[in-house]
C-alpha cells in the first residue's frame, strides 16, 4: 500500500520536541557540562604552556587544539574519547524508551510517519551535539584570543571551522550507532551496554588487535622507503575500522598545515621523518590541499553516518510497533 | 804586427794585476794618509753638512796625530768628529784606518762662492794636510721620474689591472714621494708595495735610487666596455712626474633569471604540465650568445623549456622563455624547490623557484559521489520501506 503525502510530514514537530527534551533533560545537562568543563581545563592548561613557548607561530590558534600541558591530554584527544560517550548517552534509548513507555503507537497514531519520527530523533540528537560542540569551540577560540591576545587569521579560523564540522560528523557516527542499537534492542540497558561495548572494543582493543590482523598482509623484508610506506598503509587500513582512528587522522592533518601525509605522525613515532626530495619541509599547505589529503577519511565518516542510519531505518520500518 | 799586439796585451796585464791587488794590501804604498772620498763638495747655506774623512796607516808604526782644521771662514763652525764625538787627535794602527767626519755648520747668510778648508793631522814625524773645497750653492732641484713597465692592460670588469711603476729619485737627497692616481669615476685605484698588500700613500726613496710600486685599478662592475685612461702622479716637494696608463675593458655578458612578474614561485598540479614564464636578462656589457637553459627539480619531475635555448641577448635586453614544469604523478602536496639555470659560455645564472604542488581534486569529486550514492540508498530505503 502506497502512502499519501510526504514521508517527512511532522518532521519539524518531532525534531523540536526531541530537541527541547534533550536540552532540558538532566542527563544531557550533566554530560554536556562535564565535557565542556574538561575541555576548558585542558585548553586553559594548554594556553599556559603555549604562552611559555615562542609566539612566532603563524598557526597559534590551531595549537590550542593540539597542545597541552605536560601529562594532560590535548583537546583533540579529549574530544575523541568524550564525544562518542555523549553521543551514545544521547542515543541509546531514543526508540526503545518510547516502546517501553508505550508511547510509540500513540505518536504514530498522529499524522506522523515513522520516517519522520526516526529522522526527527536523529536530527534532534545531532543538533544537540552540534550546539554543545559549537559552544565548546567558541569558548576555546574566545579563551585563546583572551589569554594569548592574538587575533586569529582567516586560514586558522577556516581550519578550525572544518575541524568543528568533522567533530560533528564524528559525533553523528556514534549517534547513528546508538540509534541503531536502540532500535534493535528492546531493553535500553542492553542497547547502552552493547553500544558502550562496541565503543570500548573499537577504541581500546582494536588498536592493539589491528597490527596482529595485518601481519598476514605484510611482507617480512623492508628494503626501501616505499616498502615501509606501503606496510604502514596496510596497518592504517586495518586501524581505520575504528571511527576514532579516522577522526584522529583527519584532525591531525587539518590542525597542522605542515603535515602532508596521514603517515607522518606514524613515521614520527618510529623516529623517522617523511622527506620528499626537493620539498621544503614545514611549509604550510593551503586548506584545500590539507582537506584533499584526508578527504577519503572524511567521506568514509559521512557515508558511515548515512549507512548506519539507513540500516537502523530499514530495521525500524520492518518492526511491529503495536506490540 | 802580431807580436806587437801580444806585447801590448802582456803589458796591459802587468799593469792591471797590481791594481787588482791594491785593494787589500798595497805593497808599494807606505806611510800615513789623510783622505776623503770627495774633497770638493757643494753645500747649502743654513744647513749642517757632514763630510767623511779617513786617516789611513800603511805599514808603519802607529803614531799619535793631532788634528786641526784651518781656513774656516768667519761665522762657520767646523768640527772634527770621531765615533760621534768631537776629537782632537787620532791614532790609526798599522794597516788600518780611523774614520773621521768633518761637520760644517754654514750660516744662512754666508756668501756664495768657494772656500777652502784645510784639515791637518800633525804627528811627531809627519804632517798631513788635506785641503777641502766647499762650494756654497743653492740646492739642486728635486727631480722625479716614473716609468711604467706595462702601460697598457686589458681585461674584463671582474679583473683587476696591476701596473708596475718604477719611481726614480734623481734629486740629491732622500725624498718621501707621495703617490696619487687619477682614474675614471667609480674606478678604484690604490698603490701597494710591489710584493705585498699594504696600501701606500707615499714611499721614501733614497737619492738616486729607484723603487718599484704597484698601482692596482679595479673597475666598477658596471663599467662599460671600452678604453680608459689612468694617470699616475707622483710628487715630492716641488717636483712631480706623471705617466699615462691605459686600460681596455672587454665586455662580459651577465645573465639574470626571474619570472615575468618578478615572483619566484609557481603553482603546479601533480602530474600536470605547468607553464612558468621566465625572463632571462643580460645585465652585462657584452652580448650573451648561445644561452642554454636547464632546470633541476626533485626526482621524477620534468623540466623543459620552450625554446630550448636562446641564440643571443644584447646587453640590457631580455628574452622570455617558457619553462614547462611537470611534477611527478606521485608528488605529495607541498612546496618544492626547482632551480632554473641559464648558461652562456662561461657565464651562468640560476634562480630557485618555489613550486607549490597541488593534488588533483578528482578524488574529492569521487568522494562526493560516494556520499551521493549513500544518500540515494537512503532515499531508496525511504521509498521502498515507507509505510503508512
Amino acid at each position: 500500500m502506497r502512502r499519501e503525502g510526504s514521508a517527512f510530514q511532522g518532521l519539524g514537530v518531532v525534531m523540536l520536541k526531541e530537541l527541547s527534551d534533550n536540552l532540558t533533560s538532566g542527563r544531557m545537562v550533566v554530560m554536556e557540562w562535564l565535557v565542556v568543563l574538561i575541555a576548558i581545563c585542558v585548553v586553559y592548561t594548554g594556553i599556559q604552556q603555549i604562552r611559555e613557548l615562542s609566539a612566532e607561530d603563524p598557526f597559534l590558534l590551531l595549537r590550542l587544539f593540539t597542545r597541552s600541558a605536560e601529562g594532560v591530554p590535548n583537546l583533540v584527544y579529549v574530544l575523541s574519547y568524550f564525544v562518542p560517550l555523549v553521543s551514545i548517552g544521547l542515543g541509546f534509548d531514543l526508540v526503545n524508551s518510547e516502546r517501553n513507555q508505550r508511547t510509540l503507537s500513540r505518536i504514530l497514531a498522529q499524522p506522523i510517519y515513522r520516517d519522520a519520527l526516526l529522522f526527527g530523533k536523529f536530527l534532534a540528537g545531532l543538533v544537540t551535539l552540534s550546539v554543545m560542540l559549537l559552544a565548546l569551540w567558541l569558548m576555546v577560540i574566545g579563551l585563546g584570543i583572551l589569554l594569548l591576545g592574538i587575533p586569529p587569521g582567516a586560514e586558522e579560523v577556516a581550519r578550525a571551522v572544518v575541524m568543528l564540522g568533522v567533530t560533528i560528523v564524528y559525533a553523528g557516527v556514534w549517534l547513528a550507532v546508538a540509534l541503531l542499537f536502540s532500535i534493535v534492542f528492546r531493553s535500553a540497558a542492553t542497547a547502552a551496554l552493547v553500544a558502550l561495548g562496541l565503543w570500548l572494543f573499537l577504541t581500546f582493543l582494536w588498536p592493539m588487535l589491528a597490527p596482529y590482523l595485518a601481519i598476514p598482509f605484510i611482507s617480512d623484508s623492508i628494503s626501501s622507503s616505499s616498502d615501509l610506506l606501503s606496510q604502514l598503509g596496510i596497518l592504517q587500513a586495518f586501524s581505520r575500522v575504528s571511527p576514532g582512528a579516522l577522526y584522529a587522522e583527519i584532525v591531525g592533518v587539518l590542525l597542522d598545515p605542515a603535515v602532508r601525509s596521514t603517515q607522518q605522525p606514524l613515521l614520527a613515532s618510529l623516529g623517522l621523518a617523511l622527506v620528499q626530495p626537493g620539498s621544503i619541509p614545514g611549509a604550510p599547505l593551503p586548506l584545500m590541499q590539507s582537506l584533499l589529503i584526508v578527504w577519503p577519511q572524511t567521506v568514509s565518516m559521512i557515508a558511515g553516518v548515512i549507512v548506519l542510519f539507513v540500516i537502523g531505518y530499514v530495521v525500524f520500518q520492518r518492526q511491529e510497533v503495536r506490540a | 804586427m802580431r807580436y806587437g799586439f801580444i806585447a801590448a796585451l802582456a803589458a796591459f796585464t802587468v799593469v792591471l794585476a797590481p791594481a787588482v791587488r791594491a785593494d787589500d794590501a798595497p805593497k808599494d804604498v807606505k806611510g800615513l794618509y789623510l783622505m776623503s772620498d770627495y774633497p770638493a763638495v757643494t753645500v747649502r747655506p743654513g744647513e749642517t753638512s757632514t763630510l767623511s774623512l779617513r786617516l789611513q796607516n800603511y805599514d808603519i808604526a802607529p803614531e799619535r796625530l793631532a788634528l786641526s782644521v784651518s781656513g774656516v771662514p768667519a761665522g762657520w763652525t767646523a768640527t772634527l768628529l770621531g765615533g760621534g764625538q768631537p776629537v782632537a787627535a787620532a791614532m790609526p794602527a798599522t794597516n788600518s784606518s780611523v774614520a773621521l767626519s768633518l761637520r760644517l755648520d754654514v750660516p744662512k747668510d754666508a756668501a756664495m762662492g768657494t772656500q777652502t778648508l784645510t784639515v791637518a793631522a800633525a804627528g811627531s814625524s809627519t804632517t798631513l794636510q788635506l785641503p777641502i773645497a766647499v762650494t756654497l750653492a743653492k740646492d739642486l732641484p728635486a727631480k722625479l721620474t716614473v716609468t711604467p713597465q706595462l702601460p697598457q692592460l686589458r681585461g674584463t670588469v671582474k679583473s683587476s689591472f696591476e701596473y708596475q711603476l718604477s719611481i726614480k729619485n734623481d734629486s740629491g737627497k732622500k725624498l718621501t714621494i707621495s703617490l696619487a692616481a687619477q682614474a675614471p669615476q667609480n674606478f678604484d685605484a690604490t698603490f701597494t708595495e710591489q710584493y705585498g698588500s699594504q696600501e701606500l700613500n707615499a714611499v721614501p726613496v733614497d737619492a738616486g735610487q729607484t723603487k718599484d710600486v704597484k698601482l692596482k685599478v679595479t673597475p666598477p662592475n658596471t663599467a662599460a666596455a671600452g678604453d680608459y685612461k689612468v694617470t699616475a702622479r707622483i710628487s715630492a716637494e716641488d717636483a712631480s712626474a706623471t705617466t699615462d696608463l691605459g686600460l681596455t675593458i672587454t665586455g662580459q655578458p651577465k645573465l639574470d633569471i626571474s619570472s615575468r612578474d618578478g615572483l619566484l614561485s609557481a603553482r603546479a598540479a601533480a602530474g600536470k604540465e605547468t607553464t612558468v614564464p621566465i625572463v632571462v636578462t643580460n645585465t652585462g656589457t657584452a652580448p650573451a650568445e648561445d644561452i642554454q637553459l636547464n632546470g633541476s627539480a626533485p626526482s621524477g619531475w620534468k623540466v623543459t623549456f620552450d625554446p630550448k635555448s636562446v641564440d643571443r641577448i644584447a646587453p640590457n635586453d631580455n628574452k622570455e622563455v617558457q619553462a614547462l614544469i611537470t611534477p611527478t604523478d606521485k608528488a605529495i602536496a607541498g612546496d618544492y624547490m626547482t632551480t632554473i639555470r641559464a648558461s652562456a659560455r662561461g657565464e651562468s645564472a640560476s634562480s630557485t623557484f618555489r613550486v607549490t604542488v597541488t593534488t588533483s581534486t578528482m578524488w574529492g569529486i569521487a568522494g562526493i559521489g560516494i556520499i551521493g550514492v549513500a544518500l540515494l540508498v537512503m532515499v531508496g530505503a525511504v521509498a521502498r520501506f515507507g509505510r503508512r
